[in-house]
Protein backbone atom coordinates (compact mmCIF):
# COMPACT_ATOMS: atom_id res chain seq x y z
CA UNK A 1 0.00 0.00 0.00
CA UNK A 2 1.19 3.53 -0.86
CA UNK A 3 1.23 5.58 2.38
CA UNK A 4 3.31 8.39 0.99
CA UNK A 5 1.31 11.52 1.78
CA UNK A 6 -0.23 12.73 -1.96
CA UNK A 7 2.13 15.21 -3.65
CA UNK A 8 1.25 19.12 -3.04
CA UNK A 9 3.27 22.57 -3.28
CA UNK A 10 3.06 23.24 0.75
CA UNK A 11 4.79 19.47 1.58
CA UNK A 12 8.04 21.26 0.99
CA UNK A 13 7.58 23.62 4.02
CA UNK A 14 9.33 23.40 7.35
CA UNK A 15 6.00 22.78 9.81
CA UNK A 16 7.72 23.60 13.08
CA UNK A 17 10.83 26.19 12.68
CA UNK A 18 12.05 26.13 16.21
CA UNK A 19 12.04 22.42 16.11
CA UNK A 20 14.26 22.66 13.35
CA UNK A 21 16.34 24.91 14.50
CA UNK A 22 16.82 23.53 17.83
CA UNK A 23 18.13 20.24 15.92
CA UNK A 24 20.63 21.78 13.78
CA UNK A 25 21.89 24.05 16.79
CA UNK A 26 22.18 20.67 18.59
CA UNK A 27 23.94 19.15 16.12
CA UNK A 28 26.18 22.16 15.45
CA UNK A 29 27.30 21.91 19.40
CA UNK A 30 27.78 18.29 18.83
CA UNK A 31 29.73 17.99 16.19
CA UNK A 32 32.05 21.35 16.47
CA UNK A 33 32.28 21.20 20.29
CA UNK A 34 32.34 17.68 21.47
CA UNK A 35 33.57 15.86 18.29
CA UNK A 36 36.27 18.34 17.00
CA UNK A 37 36.62 19.25 20.08
CA UNK A 38 37.02 23.07 18.47
CA UNK A 39 35.69 26.21 20.64
CA UNK A 40 33.66 28.26 18.19
CA UNK A 41 33.07 28.95 14.17
CA UNK A 42 34.14 31.00 11.79
CA UNK A 43 31.90 31.82 8.78
CA UNK A 44 32.45 33.87 5.40
CA UNK A 45 29.82 35.93 5.27
CA UNK A 46 28.80 37.73 1.75
CA UNK A 47 25.64 39.01 2.94
CA UNK A 48 24.10 36.10 1.11
CA UNK A 49 21.14 34.29 2.46
CA UNK A 50 22.69 31.46 2.77
CA UNK A 51 25.63 32.08 4.35
CA UNK A 52 23.66 34.91 6.64
CA UNK A 53 21.46 31.84 7.82
CA UNK A 54 24.41 29.40 8.82
CA UNK A 55 26.12 32.69 10.82
CA UNK A 56 22.37 33.26 12.65
CA UNK A 57 22.76 29.49 13.39
CA UNK A 58 25.98 29.54 14.57
CA UNK A 59 25.43 32.46 17.18
CA UNK A 60 22.29 30.31 18.37
CA UNK A 61 24.20 27.20 19.01
CA UNK A 62 27.42 28.73 20.19
CA UNK A 63 27.02 32.53 21.40
CA UNK A 64 27.76 35.63 19.62
CA UNK A 65 31.39 36.18 21.59
CA UNK A 66 31.97 32.43 19.68
CA UNK A 67 31.59 33.18 16.03
CA UNK A 68 33.57 35.18 14.02
CA UNK A 69 32.39 36.17 10.33
CA UNK A 70 34.56 37.07 7.91
CA UNK A 71 34.23 39.05 4.88
CA UNK A 72 36.40 38.89 1.60
CA UNK A 73 35.86 41.08 -1.00
CA UNK A 74 37.52 41.72 -4.10
CA UNK A 75 38.08 43.77 -6.74
CA UNK A 76 35.18 42.17 -8.60
CA UNK A 77 32.79 41.64 -5.53
CA UNK A 78 29.38 43.71 -5.69
CA UNK A 79 29.71 46.72 -2.86
CA UNK A 80 26.50 45.29 -1.39
CA UNK A 81 27.88 42.60 -0.22
CA UNK A 82 29.99 44.14 2.29
CA UNK A 83 27.32 46.28 3.33
CA UNK A 84 24.82 43.70 3.59
CA UNK A 85 27.23 41.67 5.81
CA UNK A 86 28.38 44.56 8.05
CA UNK A 87 24.74 45.19 8.92
CA UNK A 88 24.42 41.31 9.61
CA UNK A 89 27.27 41.37 11.86
CA UNK A 90 26.03 44.56 13.47
CA UNK A 91 22.33 42.98 14.40
CA UNK A 92 23.26 39.79 15.62
CA UNK A 93 26.67 41.11 17.76
CA UNK A 94 29.66 39.49 16.34
CA UNK A 95 33.17 39.96 15.67
CA UNK A 96 34.01 40.78 11.89
CA UNK A 97 37.40 40.94 10.32
CA UNK A 98 37.71 42.13 6.16
CA UNK A 99 40.08 40.29 4.41
CA UNK A 100 40.74 41.76 0.91
CA UNK A 101 42.08 38.86 -1.00
CA UNK A 102 42.73 40.89 -4.47
CA UNK A 103 46.38 40.59 -3.77
CA UNK A 104 46.28 36.90 -3.19
CA UNK A 105 44.07 36.52 -6.63
CA UNK A 106 46.59 38.91 -8.26
CA UNK A 107 49.47 36.16 -6.81
CA UNK A 108 47.66 33.47 -8.25
CA UNK A 109 46.99 35.02 -11.19
CA UNK A 110 43.53 34.35 -11.50
CA UNK A 111 42.63 38.37 -13.04
CA UNK A 112 45.73 37.39 -15.81
CA UNK A 113 44.26 34.11 -16.67
CA UNK A 114 41.03 34.81 -16.85
CA UNK A 115 41.79 37.78 -19.04
CA UNK A 116 43.74 35.90 -21.06
CA UNK A 117 41.10 33.59 -22.46
CA UNK A 118 38.22 36.20 -22.42
CA UNK A 119 40.63 38.06 -25.14
CA UNK A 120 41.02 34.55 -27.04
CA UNK A 121 37.13 35.15 -27.30
CA UNK A 122 36.84 38.65 -27.67
CA UNK A 123 40.60 40.40 -28.74
CA UNK A 124 39.25 43.80 -27.92
CA UNK A 125 38.31 42.81 -24.29
CA UNK A 126 39.97 44.99 -21.87
CA UNK A 127 39.47 44.14 -18.33
CA UNK A 128 39.61 48.11 -17.34
CA UNK A 129 36.66 48.82 -19.18
CA UNK A 130 34.77 45.88 -20.07
CA UNK A 131 32.54 43.59 -17.52
CA UNK A 132 32.44 39.64 -18.21
CA UNK A 133 30.68 37.05 -17.40
CA UNK A 134 29.68 33.53 -18.12
CA UNK A 135 26.08 32.60 -18.82
CA UNK A 136 24.33 29.71 -19.93
CA UNK A 137 23.60 29.87 -23.78
CA UNK A 138 20.48 27.53 -24.34
CA UNK A 139 17.83 25.99 -21.53
CA UNK A 140 18.54 22.47 -21.28
CA UNK A 141 16.06 22.06 -18.48
CA UNK A 142 13.24 20.62 -20.83
CA UNK A 143 16.03 18.70 -22.99
CA UNK A 144 17.96 15.69 -22.59
CA UNK A 145 21.20 18.33 -23.97
CA UNK A 146 23.45 19.76 -21.20
CA UNK A 147 23.86 22.84 -21.04
CA UNK A 148 26.36 25.09 -23.28
CA UNK A 149 27.98 28.84 -22.27
CA UNK A 150 28.36 31.86 -23.35
CA UNK A 151 30.72 34.08 -22.29
CA UNK A 152 29.44 37.93 -22.19
CA UNK A 153 31.51 40.94 -22.17
CA UNK A 154 29.81 44.46 -21.77
CA UNK A 155 31.31 47.69 -22.42
CA UNK A 156 30.80 51.41 -20.43
CA UNK A 157 27.82 52.29 -22.48
CA UNK A 158 26.17 49.10 -21.58
CA UNK A 159 26.57 47.42 -24.59
CA UNK A 160 26.87 43.37 -24.80
CA UNK A 161 27.98 40.97 -26.88
CA UNK A 162 27.48 37.20 -26.42
CA UNK A 163 29.95 34.67 -27.65
CA UNK A 164 29.81 30.83 -27.15
CA UNK A 165 32.66 29.10 -25.01
CA UNK A 166 34.92 26.24 -26.58
CA UNK A 167 36.34 23.84 -24.20
CA UNK A 168 39.82 25.81 -23.94
CA UNK A 169 38.44 28.70 -23.08
CA UNK A 170 35.66 27.87 -21.03
CA UNK A 171 37.97 25.65 -18.86
CA UNK A 172 40.69 28.21 -18.65
CA UNK A 173 38.18 30.88 -17.42
CA UNK A 174 36.09 28.84 -14.60
CA UNK A 175 39.52 27.11 -13.44
CA UNK A 176 40.99 30.77 -12.96
CA UNK A 177 37.64 32.25 -10.88
CA UNK A 178 37.82 29.07 -9.07
CA UNK A 179 40.81 30.74 -7.40
CA UNK A 180 38.25 33.28 -5.72
CA UNK A 181 36.77 30.45 -3.62
CA UNK A 182 39.67 28.58 -2.85
CA UNK A 183 41.26 31.41 -1.69
CA UNK A 184 38.51 32.35 0.71
CA UNK A 185 38.56 29.15 2.32
CA UNK A 186 42.00 29.01 2.52
CA UNK A 187 41.63 32.42 4.82
CA UNK A 188 38.79 30.59 6.65
CA UNK A 189 41.00 27.70 7.46
CA UNK A 190 43.76 30.55 8.81
CA UNK A 191 41.08 32.00 11.04
CA UNK A 192 39.58 28.81 12.45
CA UNK A 193 43.30 27.31 12.91
CA UNK A 194 44.55 30.82 14.89
CA UNK A 195 41.54 30.67 17.01
CA UNK A 196 40.86 26.48 17.55
CA UNK A 197 37.23 27.03 15.87
CA UNK A 198 35.75 25.16 12.97
CA UNK A 199 34.53 26.09 9.52
CA UNK A 200 30.85 26.38 9.07
CA UNK A 201 30.55 25.77 5.25
CA UNK A 202 27.19 27.45 3.84
CA UNK A 203 25.92 25.46 0.65
CA UNK A 204 22.32 24.20 0.87
CA UNK A 205 20.73 21.31 -1.14
CA UNK A 206 20.40 22.67 -4.42
CA UNK A 207 24.08 23.85 -4.41
CA UNK A 208 25.68 20.24 -2.58
CA UNK A 209 23.08 18.08 -4.82
CA UNK A 210 23.40 19.86 -8.35
CA UNK A 211 27.13 20.84 -7.64
CA UNK A 212 26.99 24.24 -7.98
CA UNK A 213 29.90 25.03 -6.11
CA UNK A 214 34.01 24.68 -6.35
CA UNK A 215 35.73 21.33 -5.04
CA UNK A 216 37.92 22.70 -2.69
CA UNK A 217 36.27 25.87 -2.41
CA UNK A 218 32.70 26.97 -1.06
CA UNK A 219 32.19 22.94 -1.12
CA UNK A 220 34.60 22.74 1.60
CA UNK A 221 34.15 23.67 5.60
CA UNK A 222 33.78 21.11 8.61
CA UNK A 223 30.29 20.94 8.93
CA UNK A 224 27.32 22.45 6.71
CA UNK A 225 24.34 23.43 8.82
CA UNK A 226 21.84 23.79 5.63
CA UNK A 227 23.64 21.48 3.38
CA UNK A 228 20.36 19.34 3.45
CA UNK A 229 17.60 22.30 3.14
CA UNK A 230 15.75 23.54 0.55
CA UNK A 231 16.50 27.23 -0.76
CA UNK A 232 12.68 27.60 0.41
CA UNK A 233 13.51 26.50 3.71
CA UNK A 234 16.19 28.55 3.91
CA UNK A 235 14.23 31.50 3.70
CA UNK A 236 11.92 30.16 6.22
CA UNK A 237 14.99 30.05 8.83
CA UNK A 238 16.00 33.54 7.93
CA UNK A 239 12.76 35.18 8.92
CA UNK A 240 12.77 32.76 12.16
CA UNK A 241 16.04 33.85 13.08
CA UNK A 242 15.64 37.22 11.95
CA UNK A 243 17.88 38.01 8.89
CA UNK A 244 17.80 41.34 7.76
CA UNK A 245 15.18 42.01 5.63
CA UNK A 246 17.35 43.26 3.07
CA UNK A 247 19.27 40.10 2.34
CA UNK A 248 16.14 38.29 2.47
CA UNK A 249 14.70 40.51 -0.19
CA UNK A 250 18.44 40.31 -1.99
CA UNK A 251 18.08 38.05 -5.60
CA UNK A 252 20.80 35.27 -5.22
CA UNK A 253 23.54 36.48 -7.33
CA UNK A 254 27.20 34.44 -7.65
CA UNK A 255 29.17 37.37 -7.46
CA UNK A 256 32.23 35.73 -8.67
CA UNK A 257 32.76 37.93 -12.39
CA UNK A 258 32.50 41.21 -12.65
CA UNK A 259 29.23 41.91 -14.17
CA UNK A 260 26.16 40.90 -12.20
CA UNK A 261 24.86 38.32 -12.86
CA UNK A 262 22.16 36.15 -10.61
CA UNK A 263 22.34 32.01 -9.72
CA UNK A 264 18.98 31.38 -11.89
CA UNK A 265 21.04 32.92 -15.21
CA UNK A 266 24.09 31.00 -14.81
CA UNK A 267 23.14 27.42 -13.21
CA UNK A 268 19.76 26.83 -12.36
CA UNK A 269 17.24 28.28 -14.75
CA UNK A 270 14.26 27.90 -13.24
CA UNK A 271 13.22 30.20 -10.08
CA UNK A 272 14.21 28.36 -6.66
CA UNK A 273 10.04 28.37 -5.82
CA UNK A 274 9.55 25.95 -8.08
CA UNK A 275 13.14 24.34 -8.27
CA UNK A 276 12.64 23.54 -5.11
CA UNK A 277 9.04 21.89 -5.29
CA UNK A 278 10.22 19.95 -8.31
CA UNK A 279 13.21 18.68 -7.30
CA UNK A 280 11.23 17.26 -3.90
CA UNK A 281 9.17 15.34 -5.88
CA UNK A 282 12.05 13.98 -8.06
CA UNK A 283 14.13 13.34 -5.18
CA UNK A 284 11.17 11.47 -2.99
CA UNK A 285 10.01 8.92 -5.86
CA UNK A 286 6.84 11.10 -7.07
CA UNK A 287 6.03 10.49 -10.47
CA UNK A 288 6.39 13.39 -13.22
CA UNK A 289 2.31 12.65 -13.59
CA UNK A 290 1.54 13.61 -10.24
CA UNK A 291 3.78 16.23 -10.10
CA UNK A 292 2.81 17.52 -13.53
CA UNK A 293 -0.73 17.87 -11.99
CA UNK A 294 -0.17 19.77 -9.27
CA UNK A 295 2.02 22.01 -10.78
CA UNK A 296 0.29 22.66 -14.12
CA UNK A 297 2.78 22.01 -16.52
CA UNK A 298 2.71 18.32 -18.43
CA UNK A 299 3.95 14.97 -17.98
CA UNK A 300 6.37 15.22 -20.86
CA UNK A 301 8.10 18.04 -19.63
CA UNK A 302 8.32 17.48 -16.19
CA UNK A 303 10.14 13.69 -16.97
CA UNK A 304 12.72 16.03 -18.80
CA UNK A 305 13.22 17.98 -16.32
CA UNK A 306 13.32 14.68 -14.01
CA UNK A 307 15.89 13.41 -16.55
CA UNK A 308 18.01 16.73 -15.99
CA UNK A 309 18.15 16.55 -12.48
CA UNK A 310 19.81 13.09 -12.82
CA UNK A 311 22.40 14.19 -15.19
CA UNK A 312 23.01 16.28 -13.06
CA UNK A 313 23.46 14.41 -10.14
CA UNK A 314 25.24 12.08 -11.80
CA UNK A 315 27.53 14.19 -13.88
CA UNK A 316 28.48 16.36 -10.71
CA UNK A 317 29.04 13.34 -7.92
CA UNK A 318 33.10 13.86 -8.89
CA UNK A 319 32.53 17.02 -6.93
CA UNK A 320 31.55 15.59 -3.78
CA UNK A 321 33.67 12.64 -3.35
CA UNK A 322 36.43 12.98 -1.01
CA UNK A 323 39.70 12.02 -2.43
CA UNK A 324 39.82 7.97 -3.22
CA UNK A 325 42.48 6.34 -0.63
CA UNK A 326 40.91 2.42 -1.01
CA UNK A 327 43.48 1.77 -3.89
CA UNK A 328 46.07 -0.98 -1.86
CA UNK A 329 46.39 -1.78 2.01
CA UNK A 330 46.55 -4.76 4.36
CA UNK B 1 25.31 6.47 -47.55
CA UNK B 2 27.70 8.40 -49.37
CA UNK B 3 31.59 8.13 -48.59
CA UNK B 4 31.28 11.11 -47.31
CA UNK B 5 29.05 10.32 -44.88
CA UNK B 6 30.10 6.73 -44.66
CA UNK B 7 33.59 8.60 -43.12
CA UNK B 8 32.42 11.21 -41.27
CA UNK B 9 30.15 8.54 -39.11
CA UNK B 10 33.26 6.48 -38.85
CA UNK B 11 34.82 9.44 -37.47
CA UNK B 12 32.47 10.68 -34.83
CA UNK B 13 32.31 6.97 -33.74
CA UNK B 14 36.07 7.27 -33.14
CA UNK B 15 35.67 10.39 -31.84
CA UNK B 16 32.78 9.35 -29.10
CA UNK B 17 34.31 6.17 -28.34
CA UNK B 18 37.85 7.95 -27.36
CA UNK B 19 36.07 11.10 -25.44
CA UNK B 20 33.85 8.29 -23.32
CA UNK B 21 35.89 5.13 -23.00
CA UNK B 22 33.01 3.31 -23.67
CA UNK B 23 32.92 0.13 -26.12
CA UNK B 24 32.14 0.88 -29.23
CA UNK B 25 30.06 -2.35 -29.63
CA UNK B 26 27.90 -0.82 -26.82
CA UNK B 27 27.24 2.40 -28.45
CA UNK B 28 25.08 1.70 -31.37
CA UNK B 29 24.45 4.53 -34.66
CA UNK B 30 21.35 5.03 -32.59
CA UNK B 31 21.99 4.98 -28.67
CA UNK B 32 20.77 8.54 -27.29
CA UNK B 33 24.04 9.49 -26.13
CA UNK B 34 23.00 12.19 -23.60
CA UNK B 35 19.53 10.38 -22.19
CA UNK B 36 21.86 7.51 -21.42
CA UNK B 37 24.89 9.68 -19.88
CA UNK B 38 27.46 8.90 -22.14
CA UNK B 39 28.28 12.86 -22.04
CA UNK B 40 28.00 15.35 -19.52
CA UNK B 41 27.95 19.08 -19.83
CA UNK B 42 32.17 19.59 -20.57
CA UNK B 43 31.65 16.27 -23.24
CA UNK B 44 29.20 18.19 -25.32
CA UNK B 45 31.22 21.26 -25.08
CA UNK B 46 34.06 19.40 -26.41
CA UNK B 47 31.64 17.61 -28.61
CA UNK B 48 30.95 20.82 -30.64
CA UNK B 49 34.30 21.95 -30.78
CA UNK B 50 35.16 18.66 -32.20
CA UNK B 51 32.70 18.95 -34.73
CA UNK B 52 33.94 22.64 -35.41
CA UNK B 53 37.28 21.79 -35.93
CA UNK B 54 37.13 18.50 -37.62
CA UNK B 55 34.22 19.05 -40.01
CA UNK B 56 34.49 22.69 -40.67
CA UNK B 57 31.23 23.31 -39.67
CA UNK B 58 29.83 26.83 -37.17
CA UNK B 59 26.55 26.05 -34.69
CA UNK B 60 24.48 28.48 -33.85
CA UNK B 61 22.18 29.00 -31.28
CA UNK B 62 19.28 27.31 -33.00
CA UNK B 63 21.13 23.93 -34.21
CA UNK B 64 21.46 23.37 -30.21
CA UNK B 65 18.70 21.21 -30.31
CA UNK B 66 18.41 17.74 -28.78
CA UNK B 67 17.73 16.26 -32.52
CA UNK B 68 21.01 17.30 -33.98
CA UNK B 69 23.21 15.82 -31.35
CA UNK B 70 21.01 12.48 -29.51
CA UNK B 71 22.90 10.29 -31.72
CA UNK B 72 25.93 9.15 -34.02
CA UNK B 73 23.35 9.14 -36.52
CA UNK B 74 21.58 12.45 -35.95
CA UNK B 75 25.37 14.09 -35.40
CA UNK B 76 26.28 12.54 -38.83
CA UNK B 77 23.11 14.04 -40.34
CA UNK B 78 23.95 16.94 -38.35
CA UNK B 79 27.48 17.72 -40.02
CA UNK B 80 26.47 16.42 -43.54
CA UNK B 81 24.00 19.29 -43.53
CA UNK B 82 25.66 21.87 -42.04
CA UNK B 83 28.34 21.38 -44.63
CA UNK B 84 25.79 21.66 -47.56
CA UNK B 85 26.41 17.74 -48.53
Amino acid sequence: MDTRKPFSKEMILLENIEEAVSRITGKLQQDILINFKRNGAVIGISGGIDSSVCMALSVKAFGADKVVGIIMPEKDSSPDSEELALELAGKFGIRTIKEVITGALDGFGCYSRRDEAVKRVFPEYDPGTYKMKIGIRQSGLYNNLPPLFTLSIIDEKGIQQDKMLHAREYLQIVAASNFKQRSRMSILYYHAEALHYAVVGTPNKHEQEQGFFVKHGDGAGDVMPIGNLYKTQVYQLAEHLGVPHRIIERTPTTDTYSAAQTQEEFFYQLPFRLMDIFWYGFENGYTAKEVASVMGDTEERVDALFRNFERKRKTTEYLRMPPVRDYFGI
Amino acid sequence: MSTDAVAIKGKVKDYIQQATFVDRDKIRDDSLIFKEGYFDSMGFVVLITYLEENFGIKTTDSDLVEENFESINAITDFVIRKNGN
